[in-house]
């Protein structure tokens, strides 16, 4: 049996995560990826906020609607040769007075490639569940909770919100191109169809699962070797314990479901 | 080739993408000339190109007593290709008939904006003389003020309209506008019409029949920001 046990309800255990996730600092990670057709390069921040702690025996913590806050910087690169027409401006003849016809030769023009920035900032939710561990590392003994799997992410009204910041971002910088402006509905148009609800997700999706996917929450930890009384004088030395094994497990007692952590020591 | 703000830039000094430079050649001779970025010219006299103009004198008389009536002009056109501040006509050496005009345009967005440098004074786009002409397509809508850099008084509107398309009928018909050319007359140190309205992409050409001194056609938000010519 063991030598120390210490046990917390579920009221308790939301306390506890409350506090050990506001301690874990926002995360940030970067990179490059597709947006529908395009590509866009992104810098994320993201930072946890507790959601409902439920135990259940024996060993998962879940928590429900689990809150990422996230904002993000996107800097899409949009090639619109690739998705307008091909542009020229026609043969243009005029008569000069006492000199005669005049033409201009027809000019084909290219469309420019452009970047748009957009800076959004969201939540997202998910129901995530926690696998208890313990492990001894480098004399330390460590108690966390481990995510099981990858949770879906909700995004709801996320990603039509980012499509519509992509728009107000879009106008002006395609409003500077010449001889854009009778394709400019057309063009926001296209490109908006083109990154699509369906994009966004594919985009949002990878780039935060991550920051949940990889999340370690700590729970304990305690050097395996530590004093419980200090040295009185050269015939009275410090006393030290030693924990000899701990371990955390989520059991039900009397009906109520608790988050147990025992301890093995030995002097 | 991609397409940058120097295509919706209105300076006759600064031939874009979008613009031409007409010349017409009255005399026979050799006249060379150079490609240029443009405010350059003071920066190398080589010469390397020419339009040899051959005809006029008797031959051009003997044809205007038979059929009773002036030869027609005949255009020829130069297409300049360029790759950042190099230039090199599509004919380094063009044969034309006195009368004749020619026409450059040219290059693309990867080359700065460039002028067509003669050796003889009537012969330069920025500093356009007599029997010449420049031609510039609208990139976007607004009223572009244009002046003569050179200080004279010479001066005029170009309102350039959006042309609301609002489904593909609209943008039809817009594209069939853009084959209609507007022209402003230049002689004597008056332009007509002063003021021109156009729909955006739609082209407006600039015949300089004769000017007391060279001028340019240059929006005035250029000269706000540039050194004062001379």
């Amino acid at each position: 049996m063991a030598e120390i046990t210490a046990a917390i309800d579920e009221t308790g255990a939301n306390k506890l995560l409350d506090t050990v996730i506001a301690l874990i600092p926002p995360q940030s990670a970067s990179g490059s990826d597709n947006l529908g057709p395009f590509l866009a390069s992104y810098s994320v921040t993201a930072s946890l906020v507790n959601g409902d702690v439920d135990l259940i025996p024996p060993d998962i913590i879940r928590l429900e609607e689990l809150r990422l806050n996230w904002s993000l910087s996107l800097s899409i690169g949009i090639d619109l040769s690739d998705i307008l027409p091909d542009f020229c401006l026609p043969q243009v003849c005029v008569n000069i007075p006492c000199v005669g016809r005049v033409c201009t030769p027809r000019i084909c023009i290219d469309w420019p490639t452009i970047t748009v920035p957009v800076s959004f900032s969201d939540f997202v939710k998910a129901d995530a569940d926690f696998r208890l561990q313990t492990s001894l590392v480098s004399g330390n003994w460590e108690a966390r909770a481990i995510i099981v799997g990858v949770p879906n992410l909700q995004f709801g009204l996320t990603t039509a919100a980012l499509l519509a910041a992509i728009g107000l971002a879009l106008t002006p910088i395609l409003l500077a191109i010449p001889f854009i402006g009778p394709f400019l509905a057309i063009a926001a148009n296209t490109i908006l169809a083109a990154i699509g609800i369906a994009g966004l997700t594919g985009l949002l999706g990878p780039i935060l699962t991550p920051f949940i996917s990889g999340m370690q929450i700590p729970i304990y930890d305690q050097p395996r070797v530590f004093p419980v009384l200090p040295a009185q004088g050269a015939v009275d030395p410090q006393v030290d314990i030693l924990i000899d094994a701990i371990a955390a497990s989520v059991a039900n007692s009397d009906g109520e479901d608790e988050l147990v952590l025992t301890a093995d020591i030995s002097a | 080739m991609t397409m940058t703000m120097n295509d919706n830039m209105l300076d006759s000094r600064a031939l874009g993408r979008t613009d031409c430079y007409a010349q017409r050649f009255m005399r026979p001779g050799r006249y060379s000339y150079n490609i240029l970025p443009s405010h350059a010219a003071a920066f190398n006299d080589d010469r390397p190109f020419m339009i040899v103009v051959e005809g006029g004198g008797k031959d051009g008389e003997k044809g205007q007593k038979k059929s009773g009536r002036k030869p027609e002009m005949v255009q020829h056109n130069v297409i300049v290709k360029g790759t950042g501040a190099r230039f090199v006509p599509d004919e380094r050496k063009l044969t034309i008939a006195v009368g004749d005009l020619v026409l450059w345009n040219g290059p693309g967005a990867k080359s700065s904006p460039f002028a067509v440098v003669g050796d003889q004074d009537f012969f330069d786009s920025a500093r356009l003389t007599n029997e010449c002409g420049y031609s510039h397509a609208f990139g976007a809508p607004g009223e572009y003020h244009w002046k003569d850099a050179y200080g004279s008084k010479l001066s005029g509107v170009i309102k350039v309209v959006d042309p609301q398309c609002k489904c593909e009928a609209d943008v039809h018909k817009w594209r069939r506008q853009l084959a209609e050319g507007s022209v402003v007359m230049i002689a004597d140190g008056k332009a007509k019409p002063e003021k021109v309205e156009v729909a955006v992409g739609q082209t407006v050409f600039f015949a300089v029949v004769t000017t007391k001194k060279p001028i340019s056609i240059t929006d005035e938000r250029l000269l706000d920001y540039a050194a004062p010519v001379c």
